[in-house]
């Protein structure tokens, strides 16, 4: 990364100590980071600079960040909600319209910019990221990103733990390839987390059950001696 | 045509008792009314009485060589004292003496009582065609009506012999039931004819029950029973129009109870429920004003608290890393504070829609949850197990439940059953436990057993509230050591 450019954040927020703390932070940790007090500075930034990802904050005056990042879910840069609103109704509302991740203040900086690199790596992998989707289908279930559940093909919600949750996102990405333990690993589960293979072997059984249908073929094949392999092809 | 039948509907609930009543008075009058068309009239009490005088003749010669009275289902025979009757009667004057010359008798053996039928107002009825051509043409040639007697006295009744020569009516195609008596013929009622047997004992005739009747009343209970039946069908039809929008208005009310931002209560129905479903409305208009404005108050005062709590977390990055972790401490139990104030008031649950959703799923992957982050913490269930509710509200009452069991017991352990018609849950830990005095009243909001830990006081109540919104209850139970805690929920 280092001998790349440098990623550029640009943070939306009308607090000017939040915005001049959380540039701080990310310089800190080797982005380029941008501040704009409301959405009118924010798009003019965007059209001057252009940025790789945006830090939207919920509640400004004028137009406010959910409406903002209505307008450009998938359109623009990835978007990460940095909200006043903490509750999980918000949080799926902002996931809903399209954010690619939704963190409620205050939160640790370190894990905003541990998510602002998650969302990176996610929106690299240009033909799989899900930016901007909300549900995506496969071998009839669905995956409702913003709750983090799985549908099942009965209209039964199944709900995922966070592990299963982001394990399954990581495969409905990649369909149809071979991902190594140290992919998944990388993939699934923050930077900062210790989790060893094994981990990665526990989370594929538990999400294997969900998936289960009598019947059925088995979504996620074990590739012996490489890893494992999601059979079905999603849409969105 | 809808139109109009809606404002049929909106008439008030008097206009529709009265309209059932006229309708029902209508219906009973139109299905009596074609009954009775459609019907044959009761049969007239009469009898014919030259058939009477055969019948007594024939009777009476058989109990003379007999010895008792015949028997005759339609004619009642008795053998006995002389009959009480009236000897002044015009009958008794006009058939005596024709009844004493059939018997061979002296007329002061004989007594007869009877009501004569004035023959033009009676029409009688034939059992066939054959028999009513035999009838009108001319009496039965061995049994002349009066014998050889001479005509009676009495002149409307004198036997006028038909004219030979008149031709016979053509049969019409569908043949009358009634027919005339034939000419002549006098029809009596209420008869009573009485003879002396050579014995001294008498011999009397009466009228017996007429079975005709019994057909008769068969055919009235019909016709009660159709009505009836015609009447219990509209009843039917009107009360349900009248209880079907009382019924969906019900439901309409029930569903703003749950959920103001609910479909409005439909304006259908009797004038008086139109009426009630518009007040409904409007209580639920300002309910859901009232909820959108707590909505903006509740998001107000979550950025101005929240945001400070944010700067203060960014300038602790600056501290020195055993002071950051200090404050980053203490921030985080404001910020539980505030976040427990703020998901009490927001009763966000009510508006969450119901789902059928794997609870054996949501139990394990917050038990998962809980133990990547490192806790202590089982879980214990079987295969799945489907439920009708709301997958946040049951997420956020059972991570109450398993974070108190945490706080304060340490180790948590969750047990799912299916029971006959309902899941139960148990989370066990164990720490000091609920003293049995304490069971009910930790669900009240603010009430905290152990001040020295954090929170607020109200992950209990709200668990309730979900729990109860459900249609299950949440429970404190005895137990060895430490909490236990019950969560029911109907499948």
């Amino acid at each position: 990364m280092s001998l790349e450019e440098p990623p550029r954040v640009l943070i939306v927020d009308d607090d000017g100590d939040i915005c001049d703390g959380l540039v701080a932070v990310f310089e800190r940790a080797g982005f380029s980071a941008l501040a704009a007090r409301d959405v009118a500075a924010m798009e003019r930034l965007l059209a001057e600079k252009g940025a790789d990802l945006i830090i939207l904050d919920l509640m400004m005056p004028g137009e406010d960040g959910l409406s903002a990042c209505r307008r450009m879910a998938g359109k623009g840069p990835p978007i990460i909600m940095l909200s006043a609103l903490g509750d999980d109704a918000d949080r799926i509302v902002g996931l809903e319209i399209g954010a690619d991740d939704y963190l409620a203040k205050p939160c640790n900086p370190r894990e905003l910019v541990a998510r602002a690199r998650a969302v990176l790596r996610r929106g690299r992998d240009k033909e799989g990221g899900l930016s901007g989707v909300d549900t995506v289908r496969f071998a009839g279930f669905r995956l409702d990103l913003a709750r983090r559940e799985l549908i099942d093909p009965d209209n039964v919600v199944i709900p995922l733990s966070t592990g299963e949750f982001r394990l399954l996102r990581a495969f409905v990405e990649r369909p149809q390839r071979v991902l190594s333990r140290e992919q998944l690993l990388d993939l699934a589960f923050a930077n900062d987390s210790e989790v060893f293979d094994r981990a990665v072997d526990v989370q594929v059984s538990r999400l294997r059950k969900k998936l289960e249908r009598h019947g059925e073929p088995e979504l996620i094949r074990t590739v012996r001696g490489e890893g494992y392999l999601f059979a079905a092809k999603p849409s969105r | 045509m809808r139109a109009r039948s809606d404002k049929l509907a909106g008439l008030p609930i008097a206009a529709h008792l009265a309209l059932l009543v006229t309708l029902a008075f209508a219906a009973a009058f139109a299905v009596v009314l074609a009954l009775v068309i459609w019907l044959p009239p009761r049969p007239p009490d009469v009898v014919r009485g030259d058939m009477l005088l055969d019948a007594f003749a024939r009777g009476y010669a058989e109990t003379k060589t007999t010895g008792h009275a015949p028997g005759d289902g339609s004619l009642h025979w008795r053998i006995g004292s002389a009959p009480n009757l009236e000897e002044n009667s015009h009958i008794n004057h006009m058939l005596r003496p024709q009844l004493a010359a059939r018997l061979g008798i002296d007329e002061r053996f004989v007594r007869v009582a009877a009501q004569a039928a004035r023959a033009e107002m009676f029409v009688y009825r034939v059992r066939s065609v054959d028999h009513r051509v035999i009838d009108e043409r001319a009496p039965p040639p061995e049994h002349p009506p009066f014998g050889d007697m001479p005509p009676p006295r009495i002149a409307p009744f004198a036997p006028e012999p038909p004219p030979p020569e008149r031709p016979a009516p053509p049969i019409p195609p569908e043949p009358p039931l009634f027919a005339p008596p034939p000419a002549g013929v006098i029809l009596l009622s209420g008869f009573e004819f009485g003879a002396q047997l050579p014995d001294g004992r008498w011999l009397v005739m009466s009228q017996g029950r007429n079975w005709e009747v019994l057909g008769w009343i068969g055919r009235a209970a019909l016709v009660s029973g159709v009505t009836l039946a015609f009447l219990s069908l509209i009843a039917l039809f009107v009360a349900r129009r009248m209880a079907q929008p009382i019924q969906s208005f019900a439901r309409a009310v029930e569903a703003v109870g749950v959920d103001p931002q609910s479909a409005p209560a439909p304006e259908r129905g009797p004038r008086e429920l139109r009426a009630a479903a518009r007040a409904v409305n409007a209580m639920q208009a300002r309910l859901r004003a009232l909820v959108a404005d707590r909505t903006q108050t509740l998001a107000t005062v979550a950025h101005d608290m929240r945001t400070p709590l944010m700067r203060l977390r960014l300038a602790a990055e600056d501290v020195d890393p055993a002071q950051r972790d200090r404050i980053a401490k203490e921030i985080g139990e404001v910020e539980a504070l505030v976040s427990s104030f703020i998901a009490f008031a927001r009763d966000d649950p009510a508006q969450e829609p119901r789902v059928r959703l794997d609870l054996t799923a949501l139990l394990q992957s917050l038990v998962d949850d809980q133990a990547e982050a490192g806790r202590d913490i089982s879980f214990e269930g079987g295969e799945r197990l489907l439920i009708t509710g709301q997958s946040l509200g049951l997420k956020r009452l059972f991570s109450n439940l398993i974070d108190n069991a945490l706080k304060y017991g340490r180790v948590a352990h969750v047990r799912l059953v299916r029971e006959q018609d309902e899941a139960a849950v148990e989370i066990t830990d164990e720490g000091p436990g609920v003293p049995e005095a304490a069971r009910e009243t930790v669900f009240g909001p603010f009430v905290r057993l152990d001040s020295s830990v954090g929170g607020a006081g109200l992950g209990l109540p709200a668990a309730r509230s979900i729990a109860r919104a459900h249609g299950g209850d949440i429970v404190f139970l005895a137990a060895e050591k430490g909490a236990r805690v019950r969560v029911t929920l109907p499948l």
